[in-house]
């Protein structure tokens, strides 16, 4: 069932099936078959105990702001700029130069923006000075470069939907989902996997997330307490299964999937989760997850 | 008597208008410009009846004011929507903030039930001062620039690798090619 815990399973299996079946040959086939009774229930009843990682790639952008949110901040630099002093630009520019100069420009644009064109009273400039004054201006721009280029806020990946990509969606929260073969069925779910002995949670939980996904990535697991569990319904006889769930962070590097049980993965939001995950499983697993 | 004779032996101020004693340029001072600008700016006049670059408001405030807002009510509309929004925000936060720790709070109280050991040593807080048995061992065989980075994610705090959002991306984007580090777990 769980990579890591195969062989496990299969060493201890057979030596206490060996062990339940000893008494059957030197006693008579009725109290043998009380001893295999009475070894079965207390099997089904222990519970197994899983772990999973929540992968989590965090924001690499700040939220962009709302059209009411920009509406408010420009609202109030309205306002700030109509109480606020002056700026002292003869002490801050040496008095003549090509600096003043252009932030005088500059700011008479910014009052024109706030307060409207009408505002300002009509500057009694000469016509050919002010000409010259922004030919100088536009001069200096052209000297000081145009600057570095800003990387865009969208990446390709957001274009082309790569779900495998971690450059995807940079304001939101980004989760791994793998998806897995369980009990002949391909379903998707977060890395898991079990609990060996003398194993604490939180390092059964890395270990799990590097049997699965390759150790090719930066990980952190949060603390030592696990974020949520899930308890799938059991078949009949079968034991109940916790699965743990720790959260994690990814701060370089990739997934790398081994193609066998676990058969494909993805970066995804909150809600893309919510679409591809089983529906009790997504009961316990969408209080966990952060909406933005 | 004699404090009255050294006050009328200080010479009479010069004419400058509401600035204080120590700020009065001395009359056989030369004018530079520098330092009449730096006199103006960090002793300005305490009468305030026109327009100065420090210590008042711009002279069309008022009308300033006027452009800037609409009107009363609608300026306390604005206001009221603000605080609105911002109390929509903090409330959905709070409300996935509360839906985690019911989470947490399940899964303690489950593994509780299930492993006593398990359960105590999940609520053990770690030393971030204290090296584990694997730790020392992991260090007897690495070379001194791999016990720095060792040493430098601390158990039981936050990496430095955590990235803080930005309003741009970095230029070369997510790195994809990281090269794994053996840490204790």
């Amino acid at each position: 069932m769980l990579s890591r815990h195969v062989l496990k399973q299969v060493g201890s299996c057979p030596r206490a099936a060996r062990r339940a079946f000893a008494t059957e040959v030197s006693s008579s086939p009725a109290s043998s078959e009380n001893v295999a009774q009475s070894v079965r229930p207390k099997k089904s009843e222990k519970p197994r105990i899983s772990t999973a990682v929540i992968l989590n790639r965090s924001p690499i952008l700040t939220k962009a702001p709302t059209p009411f949110e920009t509406a408010f901040y420009s609202y109030q630099a309205r306002i700030r700029r109509a109480l606020s002093n002056p700026f002292p630009h003869d002490f801050y520019f040496k008095q003549g130069s090509l600096l003043q100069t252009r932030f005088n420009l500059e700011e008479r644009q910014r009052e024109k923006r706030a307060f409207g064109p009408s505002f300002l009273p009509t500057e009694d400039v000469d016509p050919e000075k002010a000409a010259a004054d922004k030919a100088a201006v536009e001069q200096l721009a052209q000297q000081e470069g145009e600057g570095e280029e800003l990387t865009s806020r969208t990446h390709k990946a957001d274009l082309t939907n790569d779900v495998k990509s971690l450059d995807r969606k940079g304001q939101r929260n980004l989760y791994l989902l793998l998806l897995a073969e369980e009990n002949g069925k391909d379903v998707w779910r977060f890395p898991q996997g079990g609990l060996e002995k003398g194993d604490l949670l939180h390092q059964a939980a890395q270990k799990d997330l590097f049997a699965e996904c390759g150790e090719q990535m930066d990980t952190w697991i949060v603390g030592r307490n696990p974020i949520g569990v899930y308890k799938p319904k059991p078949a009949s006889n079968e034991p109940q299964d916790h699965v743990f769930f720790f959260k994690g962070h990814i701060m370089a590097g990739q997934v790398h999937v081994d193609g066998q049980r676990v058969k494909d993965f993805a970066w995804l939001t909150k809600e893309e989760i919510g679409e591809k995950v089983d529906k009790d499983y997504w009961e316990v697993v969408s209080d966990i997850l952060s909406d933005c | 008597m004699s404090l009255l004779h050294s006050a009328r032996a200080t010479p009479l101020r010069s004419c400058i208008a509401g600035v204080r004693h120590y700020a009065v340029k001395k009359p056989d001072q030369t004018s530079d410009p520098i330092r009449e600008t730096l006199r103006r700016v960090l002793y300005p006049a305490n009468v305030k009846n026109r327009a100065s670059p420090v210590g008042t408001w711009r002279p069309d405030v008022a009308r300033a004011l006027q452009r800037a807002i609409p009107s009363v009510q609608a300026h306390d509309t604005i206001e009221r929507a603000w605080l609105l929004h911002r109390r929509y925000l903090r409330k959905q936060r709070e409300a996935e903030l509360a839906r985690k720790f019911e989470r947490m709070r399940e899964a303690m109280d489950e593994l509780y039930k299930l492993d006593q050991t398990l359960y105590m040593e999940a609520n053990r807080s770690d030393d971030p001062r204290a090296k584990s048995q694997q730790e020392m061992e992991m260090m007897k065989k690495m070379k001194m620039s791999e016990v720095r980075t060792l040493e430098a994610r601390v158990p039981g705090l936050f990496p430095r690798e955590l990235r803080i959002p930005t309003e741009t991306p970095p230029r070369d984007g997510w790195n994809y090619e990281y090269k794994p580090f053996q840490r204790p777990l």
